[in-house]
């Protein structure tokens, strides 16, 4: 039953793609109707295997003894994660039918969001590293193929571009990562490498676990890949708010947890983790104060709530990690959808442009405004509990300094979060804009979430009693929602973490009177526009790709003479090596 | 060394191996490269067979060759077909104009 | 003495295979490669995959051969192929000295004891089912492959013809 069900999350979504696919661009209603049918579906057998989680192996799939078998396991921070994907998923694809209305091509549209889910489900939910390895690459192929969906537009295409370079880089670490365990281990389920952590030589250890958070970084955009993540802003909103907020690059965040039990007494990877997520957090905080457009605003704060996920992994709190994960999910999605209204509506995603849009769109506004609060982590949004866990736990874990930025990184939040929405929604209109309200399909797809923003906190202590039952190891304690809540409303750091925001509140209001402070800054604020010359570094490595494939491209004639000698180049090349061996 | 049936087998699989190959390298014409293709196969297919005499496992290496056959007309219809297409399409079987996919 | 004989017919049919100009030759040579070929496998102890051999690579692929150059045309291409030609004669002379250096160490060992086996039905029939189902899967995709090349061909004639 539960086998049956996993089979199912990870199939439909792949036969959905083939089926959406197959219709035809020539049906557009037909193709709408089918993606929402199949992506409903996958989230509600996703939710289904919800009871069934345990940190058993559920499944096994024997493929020969090359590879070791093809496991499956719903354990509880695989389930948690495959249910997010494919009910995040499921409303992105709701929220397309009002986005995407109209437009060309929605079979490749369609096909490539739901091969992204089924990936997205297989990666979280296996326990094989080839299969990790495997699934990790279909979900940057989807991304790198939806952001670019645009093919026409040369900006989206370069994003798309970028995205994929910056995070095949990031695979490069985790395959090397993987080999090694392989080697050391010789098995290729994960179970047995974490079980086996203790024996591996330090070094050995060492070079997997920053392999893996190479992997991890460039995957969840953080520091020093953060740039990828705003130019992937080019693709349709729903992508951003399916793939670049709420799942994908979630990915990497996974793969820290996953692998935390092994990796955790690497001397100074925890102090690494925490460093990628405090810079990411800081700099992408002060980035998103300066940004003019709306999409790229919300990939700073993306990125930079990511940090946080990374910076509580590092302190070591993993439970703190995932609910600030399943926080995160939920508001981003929902700001990134109400934001993809507003740009439906308006047909622009400069901020500068916007104004006043309020009155026009009074229920676009409602949601934005819910999710930009629990973003901001003003009581009692979702937002706010997970991010004082995350806090919390980095008091408890890590070095004092790194809280102290955090909480400036907090503040900070509150203060862009703010300048976003009022420079959106309130104040006057700044640009003649024809803007209109969302159509009902949007409004499906945001309810939830604004209900899902409001409410989600309840769910602490089921979600805890859910991860308890991760892979063994892991040791993670459950209790009750209302323990958490004590917790969370009784820490004197709570109270600070408070005092913060709304210094960053105040800050906002009261910019006139500190334009002083503000022009002080000004070349703080020409650097964080720049990213801070990280760009450079990002566009290097983009550059330096490309130019080699360019030059590879000499050794591909196109001849089948010169393909055969390369064949026969490499037999002679085995038989040397097999004379030699003997 | 002796001239048995063995050797003489091995010696006859290394020969039609080379010739195979140099074909494989040498020749232009697309019908020619399917002509080197079926020659290098027979090798392997007198290798399978010649190994099954020496270890006294005949049955199973006839079976194996027999796969090797049957592998073997498939590619070679394959191949062919596409030959004749390329023939209609571009108008030539040499090789060297089938690179239009290098641009 | 008729291994030997055989022996060098295959491999004087093989290189005028390759060498020959017309392609017609080249299939015909072919041809004698694969009926002598045929001869060397019964005298090694394999009848029945040496009939077989003789129907299907003498046989049917020769008509096959000349099927194709019949639609294809004849054409001979007499220009020098784009690889090098000593990087040609470097590669084939040392793949096959390897592969010689390799094989001839193992002639030596001593004739292992002869393997009772069962006949050469049952060994397909049954001890390598796999490999009789994989050959039909083999013949069913080799068949629609070419179907689909010819019915490609005609899509596109009809495309011509209505444009």
């Amino acid at each position: 039953m539960a086998a049956t069900l996993l089979i199912l999350s990870i199939a439909i979504p792949w036969f959905g793609a083939l089926v959406v696919w197959l219709a035809g661009d020539a049906r557009p209603r037909l193709q709408h109707g089918l993606a929402v049918a199949f992506s409903v579906l996958a989230g509600a057998v996703a939710v289904a295997l919800l009871p069934f989680s345990s940190s058993q192996i559920l499944l096994s799939i024997p493929v020969g003894g090359a590879f070791g078998d093809f496991t499956f396991a719903a354990d509880g921070l695989g389930v948690f994660l495959a249910v997010v994907a494919t009910v995040v998923g499921s409303l992105a694809v709701i929220f397309s039918v009002g986005y995407m209305r109209g437009e060309q091509q929605l079979g490749r549209y369609y096909a490539l969001v739901l091969f992204f889910i089924g990936a997205m489900v297989g990666l979280v939910l296996t326990t094989n590293l080839l299969l990790i390895f495997f699934f990790w690459e279909i979900t940057a192929l989807c991304s790198y193929a939806l952001i670019s969906f645009y093919n026409d537009d040369p900006k989206a295409v370069a994003g798309g571009i970028k995205a994929l370079i910056i995070t095949q880089l990031g695979g490069v670490g985790l395959l090397l990562g993987a080999l090694m365990i392989f080697s050391y281990t010789g098995s290729f389920d994960l179970r047995d490498f974490i079980a086996q952590a203790g024996n591996i030589p330090q070094t050995a250890l060492a070079v997997m676990a920053f392999g893996f958070l190479a992997a991890a970084a460039a995957k969840s955009a953080q520091f020093p890949f953060q740039t990828w993540l705003p130019d992937a802003m080019e693709a349709p909103t729903p992508i951003s708010a399916l793939i670049h907020a709420a799942t994908m690059v979630n990915a990497g965040v996974y793969l820290l947890v996953r692998f935390y039990p092994a990796f955790a007494e690497v001397p100074g990877w925890r102090t690494a983790v925490m460093l990628v997520g405090m810079l990411s957090a800081l700099l992408t905080a002060i980035m998103a104060m300066v940004a003019t457009d709306l999409k790229r605003a919300l990939a700073y704060s993306t990125v930079s709530q990511l940090g946080y996920m990374v910076y509580a992994v590092g302190a070591g709190g993993l439970f703190a990690s995932q609910f600030h994960l399943m926080s995160h999910s939920v508001f981003k999605a929902l700001l990134f959808l109400s934001a993809g209204a507003v740009i439906h509506g308006v047909g622009t995603r400069d901020m500068r442009l916007m104004g006043g849009l309020g009155q026009k769109m009074p229920f676009t506004r409602a949601v934005f405004v819910i999710g930009a609060l629990a973003l901001a982590g003003l009581p009692i949004l979702n937002g706010f509990w997970s991010k004082e866990l995350v806090l919390e736990a980095g008091l408890v874990g890590g070095p004092l300094w790194m809280w102290v930025v955090m909480l400036v990184g907090a503040g900070l939040t509150a203060c862009y979060t703010f300048r976003m929405v009022w420079m959106v929604f309130y104040g006057q209109p700044r640009a003649k804009l024809h803007a209109h309200e969302a159509g009902a399909a949007m409004k499906t797809a945001l309810a939830p979430l604004a209900a899902g923003t409001l409410l989600t906190w309840l769910l602490a202590g089921p979600f805890s009693k859910l991860l308890e039952s991760t892979l063994p190891l892991h040791a993670l304690e459950s209790h009750s929602t209302l323990h958490y809540l004590e917790e969370v409303a009784l820490a004197p750091a709570t109270l600070i973490a408070m005092v913060v925001i709304a210094l960053g509140l105040a800050a906002w209001w009261q910019r006139a009177r500190l334009q002083g402070l503000v022009n002080a800054l000004s070349g703080v604020a020409r650097a964080a526009a720049d990213s801070f010359g990280f760009e450079a570094i990002n566009r290097g490595i983009v550059r330096a790709t490309q130019n080699s494939a360019e030059n590879l491209r000499v050794t591909q004639t196109g001849l089948v003479s010169w393909n055969i000698f390369g064949i026969m180049a490499g037999l002679v090349l085995v038989l040397v090596i097999l004379l030699l061996g003997a | 060394m002796t001239l048995n049936i063995t050797n003489v087998a091995v010696l006859v699989v290394l020969g039609l191996f080379a010739t195979g190959f140099y074909g494989l390298l040498a020749v232009r014409n697309l019908i020619k490269v399917v002509v080197a293709l079926q020659i290098l196969v027979k090798g392997a297919m007198v290798a399978l067979v010649a190994a099954g005499n020496l270890t006294g496992q005949l049955q199973a290496a006839q079976s194996m060759a027999l796969t090797v056959i049957v592998a073997d007309t498939i590619v070679a219809v394959v191949a062919l077909a596409l030959a004749v297409q390329v023939r209609r399409c571009i108008g030539t079987l040499d090789i060297k104009a089938l690179t239009s996919l290098k641009r | 003495m008729w291994h030997v004989l055989a022996s060098l017919g295959i491999l004087v049919c093989a290189i005028q295979a390759i060498r020959s100009q017309r392609l017609l030759m080249s299939a015909l040579w072919l041809a004698g490669t694969s009926a002598l070929v045929s001869l060397l496998l019964y005298l090694l102890g394999a009848p029945e995959v040496a009939v077989i051999e003789l129907s299907v690579g003498a046989g049917l692929v020769t008509v096959l051969f000349v099927f194709a150059i019949n639609i294809a045309g004849e054409e001979a291409i007499h220009l020098r192929s784009p690889l090098p030609r000593v990087l040609t004669w470097v590669t084939v002379i040392a793949a096959t000295v390897l592969v010689g250096w390799m094989v001839f160490p193992g002639m030596a060992m001593p004739a292992s004891v002869p393997v009772a086996e069962p006949s050469f039905t049952t060994t397909l029939w049954v001890d390598r089912r796999v490999d009789v189902l994989l050959q039909v899967v083999l013949i069913f995709s080799g068949v629609l492959g070419v179907l689909g090349l010819l019915s490609e061909g005609r899509a596109g004639a009809q495309k011509e013809s209505r444009q």
